[in-house]
């Protein structure tokens, strides 16, 4: 058999593609374009982060490392209780360690922590791939605003939540069902089987939620390891 | 055909010693870390016997510490090239322990995800199959269509390859808008520059003499060893889960008069794997074509559940399989109730298709070694886990 | 199993090479680096995906087709590296020919990743082979590497010839160890000498 015929074809198609444009990017030169959503490095907003360690305890390589003390905010008026908040020390991601799945974003109820497509951090020695809170704060210049959802796609959570007018509204009805989406039953029967953290482990069920523009301020908190905000669930 | 028999001989008829051939772990020929011990007289192979553990990174050990959402994003690591159909078997199993209903659209959008994660997975074979056979070329134009379909996959989830996309009760977030018409345009693209990889693979005078009637595996051993997916399929064992248990929305699919079909082949040799590989991949993206049709219909709805802080998945057990790209894929889940799951095996396809290296390669010559490994088409971390 | 090859001399001259020989010498090295894909895991799709057309890593100089490792300049190892596999590492690494460089591409390479609690998993190439460049990312994209060997061209670029530099890159000797290692090892993993590595 002469293998002859599937050379000459192979050939033309080579050929072919070879008067076609490359598709080469030429990253040095050109900077690639990256969706919004690409997971390159984590940025940090550290006006919101209220070091409620949400995203060291969620993170499943433990690379997020927070220091924080506390500050006694004296009363702003007359007769009123001193506060307490906690001040952020240090916050430090290891991206040598890190997974980048992006659950340290999911769970930060008070959108400290963003994406960044960034890609260009390669170092020399290791320990420069441990970003502290100012290295983390640089990527936030360049965090893109996220992309708009699809058509159909339902409320966002955060939308649907800043529309509601009560607050408290629970489990039932989650922010994260449309008004009018046909599928909201099973919502109402998880309870059954999926139960909320029991109480003692620092459950504080009606807590008003704030909105996301929370400061640190306003989160009269004492016990920070507890602080989760009961809304984290909607973001998942 | 008489020069193989002379070169089978062992050196003429000479008496030999059987030889013992070490190939691996890092060996080019070997697409990761597999080691093969083979005893060879003269170029014939007498025994092989694939020894794994290079890759073992103690997945299962670790899933038992860690929740649900956090197994989700490690178990699309053993299977780096089907991730997304890896993370799907994880959240089928909880959802369904959990007795939980995922919206409409998010099972179309997984479905379509998982098809086009298929394409990925197969493209990457189609390039590096030929290429373990000596031609260079057609892993480029795989390439060129595997960054096609990254691009919008890291568009939806932020990942080209680990896309950690699956949430218990749905994806993590709906699509972008205008994403549904870019995928279109992706798979009329690949579907549209798929010849070009064909004219180098289909009817190769070359790579059919490479292949065809090497490496016969026949039905009786595939059941035997539990070799499933392609390699199964291309030796005529007519089984796909998408199909025999529907998941998603594949029984829609699958359904008569529907774009769904199972390949098969009847050869069970190289050849034959290859191709059930190759139109398999037209498959995968009528599929994709399929679920894209459906989400342009459905109504607007959320993609995810709302889920409790705390995901406790109720005591119990049950056993999840996914018809991964490569083969069966199964998650059994031992819940205790707590938020972690108590044991969670891991049954990948990549572990029992490689087995049966031992019965397929006594009787080949060394030199087609490197064919019928190729066409087994394993990732070594899914052997490993 | 080390190779004997030692690291290629210009004569006594070379302590006191002018710097224009040190420039022509260092963009030779620079823009020549013939690379050995350690891929283990998931990291080496992306980079092959990085070797391919769209990307295309020989714009930068470095040439994949290197048959083996004693052909070698550059290493790049993606993937998890796990006890197991750790000799066939270090065996391979001693196989290179100086001057050599290690790239480790992505977090499993780096630290062991997501595989951080594993029983078998090593934690980071580097503790078995001195690695000049960590490329972040689960797995990085092919332009990250990219960025990763520019990262090392320049590190090439800024190298010096004499027999100092170069003599902190072999096995014995400490000085300006500094300058290679991370300041806070005392010794790299090549500077040990163990029975597996040892010469027959």
């Amino acid at each position: 058999m002469s293998p002859l015929p599937g050379i000459l074809k192979g050939l033309a198609t080579t050929a072919r593609t070879a008067m076609r444009p490359t598709h080469t990017a030429e990253y040095p030169d050109v900077a690639p374009d990256l969706p919004p959503r690409s997971r390159g490095v984590i940025a940090l907003l550290e006006e919101n982060c209220t070091s409620c360690m949400l995203c060291a305890r969620e993170c499943p390589d433990w690379c997020i490392y927070i220091d924080s003390h506390k500050e006694t905010v004296p009363a702003t008026t007359e007769g009123g209780r001193d506060r307490q908040r906690n001040v952020l020390d240090r916050f430090a991601i290891d991206f040598s360690l890190c997974m980048y799945c992006g659950i340290c974003i999911e769970v930060c109820p008070f959108d400290a922590l963003f994406w960044s497509p960034q890609f260009e951090y390669s170092e020399v020695d290791i320990r420069d791939l441990i970003h502290e809170k100012d290295r983390l704060g640089q990527w936030m210049a360049t965090v893109p605003p996220p992309p708009a959802l699809d058509e159909r796609a339902a409320e966002p959570g955060e939308i649907a939540a800043a529309t509601k007018p009560a607050r408290g509204a629970g489990l039932v009805g989650g922010a994260g069902t449309a008004p009018g989406a046909g599928a909201t039953g099973p919502g109402a029967r998880m309870p059954r089987t999926v139960r909320p953290r029991p109480a003692g482990t620092g459950t504080r069920p009606p807590t008003p939620r704030e909105p996301l523009t929370g400061t640190p301020e306003s989160v009269p908190d004492d016990t920070p390891p507890a602080a989760g905000p009961p809304a984290d669930g909607e973001t998942r | 055909m008489t020069s193989e028999l002379d070169v089978g001989m062992g050196a003429g008829g000479l008496a030999t010693a059987d030889m013992v051939l070490n190939i691996g772990p890092q060996h080019p020929a070997t697409h990761g870390v597999l080691r093969l011990r083979v005893v060879l007289d003269g170029e014939r192979i007498v025994s092989a016997e694939p020894v794994i553990g290079y890759m073992h990174r103690g997945a299962e050990k670790l899933f038992e510490v860690r929740d649900y959402r956090q197994i989700t994003v490690l178990a699309n690591r053993h299977d780096w090239l089907s991730a997304f159909s890896n993370e799907l078997g994880v959240v089928l199993g909880v959802e369904a322990m959990l007795g939980m209903e995922v919206p409409e659209r998010a099972v179309w959008l997984r479905t379509l995800l998982a098809e086009l994660n298929r394409v990925l997975n197969h493209l990457m074979f189609l390039g590096s199959y030929p290429l373990e056979l000596g031609a260079i070329t057609p892993v480029f134009y795989a390439f060129r269509e595997r960054e096609e379909l990254q691009a919008v996959m890291e568009e939806a989830s932020g990942g080209r390859m680990h896309y950690m996309f699956n949430r218990v009760g749905g994806l993590k977030e709906d699509v972008p808008a205008g994403w549904l018409g870019r995928v279109a345009s992706a798979v009329s693209a690949v579907r549209r520059r798929m010849p070009d990889l064909e004219a180098l693979i289909v009817g190769n005078e070359i790579l059919e003499a490479r292949t065809r009637g090497v490496g016969v595996l026949d039905v009786a051993t595939c059941t035997a060893y539990g070799v499933s997916g392609p390699i199964a399929r291309a030796s005529g064992l007519d089984i796909d889960l998408r199909r025999d248990d529907p998941y998603l929305a594949y029984a829609a699919l699958f359904a008569p008069g529907g774009p769904g079909r199972v390949v098969t082949r009847s050869e069970g040799d190289c050849l034959a794997r290859l191709q059930v590989l190759l139109e398999q991949v037209h498959v995968s993206l009528d599929l994709a074509d399929a679920c894209l049709d459906t989400l342009a219909m459905l109504p607007a709805g959320p993609v995810n559940q709302r889920l409790p802080k705390v995901l406790k998945v109720p005591e119990g057990e049950r056993y999840t399989a996914t018809e991964n790209p490569l083969g069966f894929n199964g998650y059994y889940l031992v819940s205790r109730g707590e938020k972690t799951p108590w044991r969670l095996k891991l049954r990948s396809a990549s572990f029992n298709n490689v087995q049966v290296l031992s019965q397929v390669l006594p009787g080949c010559l060394v030199a087609d070694m490197v064919a019928v490994l190729g066409s087994m088409f394993f990732v070594v971390g899914d052997i490993d886990k | 199993m080390s190779v004997d090859l030692p690291m290629p001399r210009v004569g006594p001259v070379a302590e006191h090479a002018p710097k224009p020989i040190r420039v022509v010498l260092n963009w030779g090295r620079r823009y020549s680096l013939w690379v050995f894909n350690f891929g283990l895991a998931c990291c080496a799709i992306e980079f092959i995906a990085t070797s391919m057309g769209r990307h295309d890593f020989i714009r930068l100089g470095v040439i994949p087709f290197a048959p083996g490792p004693r052909q070698a300049d550059l290493m790049v190892v993606s993937g998890t590296v796990t006890d197991k596999m750790a000799p066939a590492i270090r065996r391979l690494y001693d196989q290179m020919p100086e001057p050599k460089y290690v790239i480790s591409f992505g977090a499993c390479s780096n630290t062991g990743g997501p595989y951080w609690d594993s029983y078998s998993v090593t934690k980071g190439v580097d503790q078995l082979i001195p690695v000049d460049v960590y490329v972040p990312g689960c797995p990085p994209r092919p332009e990250a590497l990219l960025q990763g060997i520019i990262r090392l061209q320049e590190k090439i670029a800024a190298e010096r010839v004499s027999g100092a530099a170069i003599g902190a890159r072999q096995p014995g000797r400490t000085r300006d160890l500094d300058q290679r290692y991370a300041g806070h090892r005392t010794a790299a993993a090549a500077e040990v000498t163990r029975g597996l590595v040892t010469k027959p």
